[in-house]
């Protein structure tokens, strides 16, 4: 399934990132958080956007900027259109400052996507709608090269932003067509790039400890 | 008329900036935003780091002729929010959390402005005019500096206030600390009078300036650990 090979990853990569703080966004990126404490990630907080829990200082909102600043918050999130130079949009779908179709704002993009922390772009499709050449309202600069790591995951596969372009690091089966399908958002795709088609084992066993009912499926469109 | 109506009509004049504290759907003052609605102050400004019910309900009053706000949704998108986006009426002033948060802090300290590390390379500076461009004279790096946010009145909910008038808070703060601090009038709401720890208070009485026990105050969104948010509630604003 789709919805655990993308939960997965990102909980392996959480696992792997030298973050203290973890803000989930949607019920799967909650459920890869909690994975990714069971895959070596011991210490890591999970904040619950605005409702910090015990432990986490009660100035969450200013906090959480200092955290960013100092690559020790990670967050996957979702923006209405993210672009080929990894520029994010949760403002709305036309011109700035009078969209045609106005959204939610910019909200936290403009400080989550150029800074030390890892950023993690989570998407349940692999659409030309939200994947594009360029976002209408830029919220989230492009990153600078002294960027955490940029990691997309969409059902064509986990791609990388590296020296201003994506690549991909393995491909999903079918993830090719997909890419096709986006054109104007370009994936260089290397030489030998693996095909991934479900998680590790212990990968698995992580998210069904945490989640035994499958709640992280639904996003994906899978029970 | 009620406590919290005389005190509001006494401290928003016309043309007031009036912050909301709390953010997306936890611990927004309603009974005050409410009040507020009521009074139809003329010229009302509105700010909030994340707004909801609070945007939505002073939108629909028809008072309000600017908001400020990273974002505004419900429990999907906010109607009133997305007509004003999208007609032009009344200004929406785009914000980013961080920018936002630095445009109080500069009124907290009261300074014109304050440099920001982030928004360089993004459309921000071109709708919020609170936002420039411009290099560290340190250094020669970029950054955005953000002119102060100062309200004139801060509306927060709580919930416990004790016999000196510290206020608790169960949860996080947001950016509720700063807005006490920034604004010129503080108004806390609250669920409950509490004894309590003065040491362990959200907010200091030295910030607040009125304290009014308002039950259910933050209705239809959340104050924990007393209610959650209400669906049914914040489709019916």
């Amino acid at each position: 399934m789709i919805g655990d090979l993308l939960t997965g990853t990102l909980a392996e990569e959480i696992a792997a990132a030298p973050i203290r703080v973890f803000v989930p966004t949607t019920p799967a990126t909650a459920v890869a958080a909690r994975a990714a404490r069971l895959l070596g990630n011991e210490r890591l907080s999970l904040s619950q956007g605005f409702t910090a829990p015990a432990g986490l200082p009660r100035d969450w909102a200013t906090d959480a900027f200092t955290l960013l600043r100092q690559g020790l918050l990670g967050v996957a999130v979702t923006p209405v259109q993210l672009d080929a130079a990894g520029r994010t949009n949760l403002s709305g779908i036309g011109t700035p400052g009078r969209p045609k179709v106005a959204l939610i704002g910019p909200r936290g993009l403009t400080e989550n996507n150029d800074t030390p922390s890892p950023l993690w772009y989570l998407f349940a499709q692999h659409s030309p709608r939200t994947l594009v050449e360029r976002v209408d309202i830029v919220c989230g600069a492009a990153p600078s090269p002294d960027a955490g790591p940029r990691v997309l995951l969409t059902p064509a596969g986990c791609f990388d932003l590296a020296e201003g372009g994506w690549r991909a690091r393995w491909l999903a089966p079918g993830g090719r067509d997909l890419i096709d399908a986006a054109p104007s958002f370009p994936i260089a795709i290397p030489e030998g790039t693996p095909e991934r088609t479900a998680p590790s084992a212990a990968t698995l066993a992580a998210l069904v400890a945490v989640d035994p009912g499958g709640a992280r499926l639904a996003e994906f469109g899978e029970s | 008329m009620s406590e919290l109506h005389d005190i509001l009509a006494a401290v928003t004049p016309a043309g007031a900036l009036v912050a909301c504290g709390g953010g997306e759907l936890e611990r927004k003052p309603m009974a005050a935003i409410r009040e507020l609605a009521e009074l139809g102050v003329n010229g009302l400004r509105v700010a909030t780091i994340l707004g909801s019910a609070d945007v939505e309900v002073l939108l629909g009053s028809g008072a309000v002729v600017e908001v400020h706000s990273a974002g505004v949704a419900l429990e999907g998108l906010a109607p009133r929010w997305r007509e004003a986006r999208q007609s032009g009426t009344p200004a929406v002033i785009e914000w980013s959390e961080g920018t936002f948060a630095a445009a109080i802090q500069a009124a907290v300290l009261g300074v014109d402005s304050m440099p920001w590390p982030a928004g360089i390379g993004t459309d921000l500076p071109a709708v919020n005019p609170w936002l420039k461009e411009t290099v560290d004279p340190h250094t020669g790096r970029p950054v955005l500096a953000v002119r102060a946010l100062v309200p004139d009145v801060a509306l927060i909910h709580v919930t416990g206030v004790d016999d000196e008038g510290n206020a608790y808070v169960d949860g996080d703060l947001v950016v509720d600390a700063l807005l006490a601090r920034a604004a010129g009038c503080v108004v806390v709401t609250y669920e409950r009078r509490v004894e309590a720890d003065p040491g362990r208070a959200a907010i200091s009485h030295i910030w607040i300036d009125h304290t009014v026990e308002a039950p259910g105050g933050a209705r239809p969104t959340a104050c924990a650990p007393d209610y959650a948010h209400d669906a049914e509630g914040l489709r019916t604003l």
